[in-house]
């Protein structure tokens, strides 16, 4: 057997790199790690839940924290402070958890031995968010717990808070000193300090502002994390190493050879028990502000510098920057407004919107959005973008798909016979991640009859290896200091700036109607005139 | 247990394979014919979810866009050798419990150039395994092939590989080094998967698989299942205050487990225990050690104990310190054979000595750091014996060959040549200049 002149062996390829998971940079790393499956091992740290008896701990934060430790991710001295008015012992605030894991966990039920061993490292810290004394106390313990478990100073704190607390508990951090990480304090062996923040980020554009300013009074842009948890589906990820890994489609990913995008959010579901909230917030904010325009920002990116947060930001925040915001005339022609009445979901009836519980009867929000969107870049001019986004719709689906032009000639059309398909390459992001491309096909046969067929790949019937949840991957993300997956003050801003038009054409009345559609269809017949009028149709997913 | 005659043999794989079709369902029918050729082979292959395709009432191909009849993504070849029935009974055991992670076809030979009979038979089956949301196809062909053709199987095998896709060799049991047959397969796949647990004679084999040099690398079983001893020991240096003892190890002591007196328990059920010699079950505590060894740049220095009914002791030479390297067996009936039972690791530091313990009892074990003298920290994990299906689906995935891996072999192959009192040490050890310092 002979030495084959194979590839060069590299270390395996690496996500946006960690920049401190084992210690400060100067530290030597550590040699033991070289060629372990788990690269990235965040440093030793204590994660303060603030906000810890909510919902959200309990369904994802708790499961995602037990997993990440099943699996290894953990360093030993990782603890956990669950911060909240509620009056509990340390040892209730632990069954809390440990029952939230049994239900939601995709590891479960619970190991009994396992957990007790975890949870000696889970602490309750109880509290008024207002009140500086609990800050005061809650710095005492976070020291304690450096002193006793070696967290180092290294402080993560998640806002498991509705927006309204954000401010006023960030101001409470600051004034206890605990915002600080150790370089800005002098003292780079004192650790790190950084803060979690859940959407909305705000529910205009001045709101935004507001609230980025007040969060960075207290913490600086590097220490924020803004989870948008759609960032966390390994998209990113996915959509860069298809364009930027291979070497076929970036050449073609431009206004020569695109004829349009669309960019589709579905969801079956109704509001739910979030009626309350949605009503307040409606698709345009819940959807098409955040997960909405961040898809379409990393499908139209430039080739960003290198594959770190930083590149990877500035380069979404320029296509952001390349959408124009529309005048009032431009919403009525470019966007579509609806509301789901009742009508059949896969198979079950569905109440019409305004019927739904916490729901004003006489509701003017919007449930369904489309709009039309132009990304005036070198690389897009001329490009439309369709994004719609809508509940109560035939299937769950989230996907973007690209349509070519059609071949220069039409060779193969005769009369009487329709054109051939143009080109669509999908990029299916819900449920089954995949990759599809359309093209046309001879009919076996005499005669030249051609037709449309799919090439089809999905990750799941390939890879099969399980996806870790968003939550998982975005903690770990945090704790490691790898913001890639997260978005900065100005993408949010921007974001804000292109919807705000919008929000305040509609809430004018001067933006268009607002159509209705039935629970269990593609949305309003206006929805599909907004394509009809430049010779387009949407595609079902 | 008496060896079983090939007829026999052949048997049970039939059974194995019809009851995996119970389980799972065959997606096409299965295809057998006896005393085949190649080329009905590839023909059959060819035309293989032709059955799958549906069509219309006018009789045009259907074009869904989802739930394509025959969607499905090709990832790998995977030929696996069953030397023997022993093996022949793991193989199908663990394709079958490879759950949704399978390659896209593999190959499984029966091989016996002394058997009489139809020179080639085959068994065609294929799989869907719906796994969450995604349906995963894979196509297994069974492949007995006997007398002068059992001595040409790469000849046989390479026309059924799926073109363009990376080729992996499973190898189960001892692989048979000196034999022109193995040869042959290596040179046809990209990366070799064996598991050096199942080695007759171990230093032979290691030396063997250090000389192989493939594309995507060597795959190795035992040094997957050391994966979570390696994750947990690195952790111990994770953190910067306990790092700095790093350099100043003095004591490795690895235990493993072996069979208590009188226990008939091997590591696989239904293999003789006859199989395994004693030295077999030392891969693991040998290539951990070797790890270790390499990564922090550990020579050889001597020999303190000769081998011994699976223990040894070796001096090595750190960087700041002289290692006492200490590999014990552990009778026990918790584990199976080759498991390790535990790592421990002593440093002086600036502060007094330090110890990393990882101590483990049947599924669980204790990780424990008695350090700055501090309290020791104390932590409960899982450690369970991963089953042999999760290590090949993990191996499967890999497809870069591991340098890691390949410096961890070349010093366990020396303490392993150094410890044998029968033999001088064959090879110049030194690991920190294979890895570059």
């Amino acid at each position: 057997m002979t030495r084959e002149a194979g590839p060069t062996v590299e270390a395996r390829p690496a996500r946006a790199p960690a920049e401190s998971g084992n210690g400060s940079p100067t530290e030597v790393p550590n040699p033991l790690r070289q060629g372990l499956r788990l690269e990235r091992m965040p440093a030793p740290c204590t994660m303060v839940i603030i906000g810890a008896t909510g919902d959200l701990t309990r369904r994802k934060l708790g499961p995602a924290l037990y997993n990440l430790m099943l699996g290894g991710f953990l360093p030993p001295e990782f603890t956990v402070v669950g911060f909240a008015r509620r009056e509990m012992s340390d040892a209730e605030f632990r069954d809390h958890l440990r029952e939230g894991i049994d239900a939601y966990s995709r590891n479960k039920p619970v190991k009994r031995s396992i957990w007790d061993s975890f949870s000696q490292g889970i602490e309750y810290h109880r509290g008024e968010f207002h009140e500086p004394a609990s800050y005061k106390e809650l710095a005492a313990r976070l020291e304690r717990i450096d002193r006793d478990r070696g967290t180092s100073g290294n402080r993560l704190f998640y806002l498991a808070v509705p927006p309204v607390l954000y401010p006023e508990i960030v101001k409470q951090l600051g004034m206890a000193g605990l915002a600080a990480s150790g370089e800005a304090r002098g003292d780079a062996r004192r650790g790190w300090s950084r803060v979690i923040v859940e959407k909305p980020f705000g529910s205009d554009l001045s709101s935004a502002r507001k609230l980025n300013r007040e969060i960075r009074e207290v913490f600086g842009e590097d220490q924020i994390f803004r989870i948008d948890h759609y960032l966390g589906k390994e998209t990113v990820q996915n959509l860069a190493v298809f364009r930027f890994g291979n070497g076929l489609f970036e050449p073609i990913w431009n206004r020569r050879y695109i004829d349009s995008v669309q960019i589709t959010v579905a969801e079956t579901v109704g509001v739910e028990e979030r009626g309350e909230f949605y009503d307040q917030t409606g698709a345009l904010r819940d959807i098409v502000q955040n997960h909405g325009l961040q898809l379409m920002a990393t499908f139209g990116m430039e080739p960003p510098v290198e594959f770190k947060a930083e590149d990877l930001r500035d380069e979404k925040l320029k296509v952001l920057r390349a959408v124009k915001p529309m005048s009032t005339s431009e919403v009525v022609q470019n966007t579509v407004r609806g509301q789901y009445v009742s009508g059949w979901v896969e198979g079950t009836k569905v109440h019409a919107y305004r019927d739904e519980p916490e729901v004003n009867p006489a509701s003017q929000t919007e449930t369904y959005v489309a709009l039309k969107l132009a990304v005036d870049s070198w690389r897009w001019a001329g490009v439309p973008v369709y994004l719609r986004t809508g509940k109560a719709m035939p299937t769950r689906a989230t996907e973007i798909a690209v349509q070519f032009k059609r071949a220069p000639l039409a060779l193969f059309a005769r009369a009487g016979m329709p054109q051939i398909d143009p080109n669509i390459l999908a990029i299916r992001i819900q449920p089954d991640e995949g990759i599809l491309l359309r093209f046309g096909a001879k009919v076996p046969g005499q005669g030249l009859n051609i037709r449309s067929v799919n090439m089809d790949f999905r990750y799941g019937a390939s890879f099969a290896v399980d996806s870790p949840d968003a939550y998982e991957t975005l903690l770990l993300d945090c704790m490691i200091g790898d913001a890639s997956l997260f978005t900065r003050d100005d993408e949010v801003e921007r974001a804000w700036e292109i919807i705000d038009p919008i929000l305040r054409a509609w809430e004018s009345g001067e933006g268009g109607p607002l159509h209705f559609y039935g629970a269990g269809t593609w949305g309003p017949p206006a929805a599909d005139e907004l394509l009809e009028r430049d010779g387009r149709a949407w595609r079902k997913p | 247990m008496a060896r079983r005659s090939a007829s026999e043999r052949e048997l049970a794989v039939h059974r194995q394979l019809m009851r995996f079709g119970e389980a799972e369902s065959l997606a096409t029918p299965m295809w057998e014919q006896r005393g085949t050729t190649v080329a009905a082979i590839e023909a059959q292959l060819a035309r293989l979810w032709d059955v799958q395709s549906q069509t219309t009432s006018e009789g045009d191909q259907l074009v869904t866009e989802k739930g394509l009849p025959h969607a499905r993504a090709s990832v790998l070849n995977l030929i696996v050798t069953a030397a023997n029935a022993e093996t022949a009974d793991r193989v199908v055991q663990t394709l079958l419990s490879l759950g949704i992670r399978h390659p896209s076809r593999a190959i499984v030979l029966v091989a016996d150039h002394r058997a009489a009979g139809d020179p080639l038979d085959v068994r065609i089956s294929t799989h869907c395994n719906t796994g969450g949301m995604d349906q995963i196809c894979y196509e297994e062909v069974v492949l007995t092939v006997r007398g002068d053709k059992a001595e040409h199987l790469a000849g046989i095998v390479a026309p059924l590989l799926i073109h363009d896709l990376p080729t992996f060799t499973w190898w189960p049991g001892d692989p048979p080094f000196r034999d022109p047959v193995f040869d042959q397969l290596v040179e046809l796949s990209d990366r070799l998967i064996v598991d050096s647990s199942d080695f007759g004679d171990l230093l032979a084999g290691l030396r063997r698989l250090a000389a192989i040099e493939r594309r995507s690398g060597i795959g190795d079983l035992a040094w997957e299942r050391l994966g979570p001893w390696q994750e947990r020991i690195a952790q111990f240096f994770d953190a910067p205050r306990f790092r700095r003892y790093l350099p100043n190890l003095n004591r490795l002591i690895v235990r493993y487990a072996v069979p208590a007196m009188g226990s008939r328990r091997t590591r696989h059920a239904g293999v003789d225990a006859g199989l395994h010699t004693h030295l077999a079950p030392m891969a693991q505590p040998t290539l951990l050690a070797g790890w270790l060894a390499a990564r922090l740049g550990w020579r050889r220095n001597r020999t303190l104990d000769p081998l011994l009914d699976g223990s040894m002791r070796l001096r090595l030479e750190g960087r700041h310190e002289m290692v006492d390297l200490r590999i014990q067996a552990e009778p026990t009936d918790q584990l199976p054979a080759g498991e390790l039972t535990s790592v421990r690791l002593r440093s002086y530091g600036e502060t007094g000595a330090a110890e990393f313990i990882i101590d483990r009892t049947g599924d669980e074990a204790v990780v424990a750091t008695n350090a700055d003298g501090m309290t020791a920290l104390l932590r409960r994990i899982t450690m369970e014996v991963p089953r042999e299906a999760e290590l090949l689906s993990q191996q499967l995935i890999d497809d870069q060959a591991d340098p890691v891996y390949e410096a961890a072999l070349h010093a366990a192959t020396g303490f392993l040549a150094a410890a044998r009192t029968e033999e001088a040490p064959a090879l110049p050890v030194s690991p920190a200049q294979e890895l570059g310092g």
